[in-house]
């Protein structure tokens, strides 16, 4: 059997893990659910989230700031994107959105090769602290990386339930043309949910940054992970997102404990069982069709 | 006379091919050539039965790792080689399909794209005892001459592509003319009223997801033979779009498109490589521009100019089959 401080590190890991799939395929679910368009670009401001923390941790020094510049960063090349590209294909079916997002992604993985190099990066990690839980030392990072992720989908939570805006993104994701009748402006909604979707891949990009080396091919290393948390939990469901990025993170922690290549094999094979029993994933509704 | 009509537009390309060869560099020849074998594949998944695929590097790695397999460990004939890559791709795309097929276009791109990187995983890492990881294998020295086409020598392989191809386009294009393409066409549009005639859309679209995968198996293969290694860069997922780019480049869904955008697409790598060295930079830009432009690909663009060009040409002469040639 695992030993005990082995697979209490290897939760605690599963879950940082979790938390990041999380915050990065939360926004590709809310552009789903709202706009239709599969937004593989996210997986762009990811590692353009990375490579800033990077950048500004290396000039100023604090870590922190980095991943926040990261953020905004990860945000403002959102509004771009959606700005120049997106705007004119929100109309199109989902495949071609898709193609085009995945063009995105590859361009901007050549800018980022421009810009910074092929040499992968490493960024100090911000706390180096250990944490003590039933006898096992554990990095507090990891801990802080699942309270950050907490955090913000408490925050996701409020915003769509109380604030005006959030209710209309809701009301979006259950019938878009409505929304439209009601006079409010929904290529407004469109760009609020692509840039809050772009920011979140920016902190997922941030804080995933101390954990691994930065590299231009970040974003499409983990882009199997995003897909199979994304088809896991269903598409367009935050809920579920959050599920099965919790259920895909302790997978591959707990499965590496196991047998090493099960990390990236074990997924999968859930991914496939689950759609043979639901096609749509666990929470996808089989009516999220337009 | 009909038979001919059914004929010159593909004899037409294929002579243009044919031509490239005297003027083009043999590897750049045989690179277009196995291109368009790949690209076929997906331009018929893509066109025909309207799923997008981006994993089809998967299947690229299935064919080219069978044919590894046998000619680094096993055998020495390249031909046995290409036929067990095309057995192991008829394989794996029908075990595969049984499972992919059922899903909505939207999850099966994603799923496929998933299944690209995890074979990327599994031949890099897990593998890595029979596959050597990221060194690859070498078999160019264990190819054995073959008899009457020599393929172990770029030249005469470059006469087997060419038949091979041209076998491969004639497929399609009986495909296209049969009740089973109509019927492909008829999952992509509408599929209740498929249902509706009495066809299983099921069955439909796992044999042209078999067929689709095995012809780009046969592309993998293909390369295997060609470049006498194999290693795991070859399901990339920063690959993974190139067949997605050369058939919307080329023209979605038009029996021509393949081999243009293949021509354009290498003959630009090859030149945009010289210059500067980033060429994801020049795929990514180029796939959204050509996706903002309106998605007709080269051949689309150009297919009604020629058609209006030939008929005006032909209706006074009183022939007026100028438009048979672009399907």
């Amino acid at each position: 059997m695992i030993d005990t401080h082995l697979l209490i590190s290897g939760v605690i890991f599963g879950l940082s893990m979790g938390s990041i799939f999380f915050l990065m395929t939360i926004g590709l679910s809310l552009c789903f659910g709202l706009m239709r368009i599969i937004s593989l670009d996210q997986l762009l401001y990811y590692s353009v989230g990375a490579y800033i923390t990077y950048s500004v941790s290396l000039a100023i020094g604090d870590i922190w700031l980095g991943v926040l510049a990261g953020v905004i960063v990860g945000g403002i090349t959102a509004l771009v994107v959606e700005r120049v590209v997106f705007r004119r294909i929100y109309e199109r079916d989902l495949p071609f959105t898709m193609i085009t997002s995945f063009g995105v992604l590859i361009g901007g993985v050549g800018v980022i090769k421009f810009f910074w190099g092929l040499v992968p990066r490493p960024v100090p990690v911000p706390i180096a602290a250990q944490v003590d839980i039933l006898g096992t030392e554990i990095p507090a990072y990891r801990l802080v990386v699942v309270v950050i992720a907490a955090l913000v989908y408490v925050g996701i939570w409020l915003f769509l339930n109380r604030t005006i805006i959030g209710k209309a993104i809701r009301a979006g994701i259950e019938d878009v043309e409505h929304v439209e009748g009601l006079g409010i402006n929904v290529y407004r909604l469109f760009t609020i949910t692509f840039v809050l979707a772009g920011g979140l891949s920016g902190l997922a990009g941030g804080l995933h940054a101390p954990l691994i080396m930065v590299d231009p091919q970040m974003g499409l290393e983990v882009l199997a992970f995003a897909f199979m948390v994304v088809i896991i939990g269903g598409l367009g469901s935050i809920k579920g997102t959050l599920v099965s990025s919790i259920l895909v993170g302790q997978v591959i922690s707990i499965g590496s404990l196991i047998y090493a290549p099960l990390a990236q094999m074990a997924p999968f094979a859930i991914m496939l069982l689950i759609l043979l029993i639901r096609p749509t994933g666990l929470f996808g509704s089989p009516l999220l069709k337009r | 006379m009909n038979v001919l009509r059914w004929w010159w537009g593909l004899l037409l390309a294929f002579a243009l091919l044919a031509l490239l060869r005297i003027f083009l560099p043999l590897p750049f020849a045989n690179e277009i050539i196995i291109f368009s074998i790949y690209t076929m594949g997906c331009n018929f998944l893509l066109g025909r039965v309207g799923y997008i695929s981006f994993g089809q590097p998967a299947y690229l790695a299935v064919g080219a790792y069978a044919t590894a397999f046998y000619l680094y460990y096993f055998g020495t004939n390249a031909y046995i080689g290409i036929l067990i890559g095309v057995v192991a791709g008829i394989g794996v795309s029908f075990a595969i399909g049984l499972f992919f097929v059922r899903l909505r276009g939207d999850y099966f791109a994603l799923v496929n794209l998933a299944l690209a990187v995890i074979i990327y995983y599994l031949m890099q890492k897990v593998l890595a005892d029979i596959t050597h990881g990221d060194n690859g294998l070498w078999f160019l020295t264990n190819l054995a001459s073959t008899p009457v086409l020599d393929i172990s020598r770029p030249d005469q392989f470059f006469i087997f592509a060419f038949l091979v191809a041209f076998v491969i386009w004639a497929f399609y294009k009986y495909i296209d003319d049969s009740i089973f393409g109509a019927c492909c066409l008829a999952t992509k549009i509408n599929e209740d009223k498929l249902r509706f005639l009495g066809y299983s859309s099921f069955k439909i679209r796992l044999f042209a997801f078999v067929i689709a995968n095995t012809t780009t198996a046969l592309a993998g293969a293909m390369y295997a033979v060609y470049l006498g290694f194999v290693s795991p860069e070859i399901t990339s997922p920063s690959r993974a779009a190139d067949p997605v780019v050369v058939t919307i480049l080329g023209g979605l869904g038009t029996l021509y498109g393949p081999i243009v955008g293949s021509i354009a697409f290498t003959g630009m790598k090859d030149l945009v490589s010289k210059v500067i060295g980033n060429w994801e930079l020049i795929v990514g830009f180029l796939l959204v521009f050509v996706m903002l432009a309106g998605e007709k690909g080269i051949w689309g663009t150009v297919e009604p100019l020629l058609k209006k060009m030939f008929s005006r040409a032909s209706v006074p002469a009183g022939v007026g089959d100028g438009g048979v040639k672009s399907r």
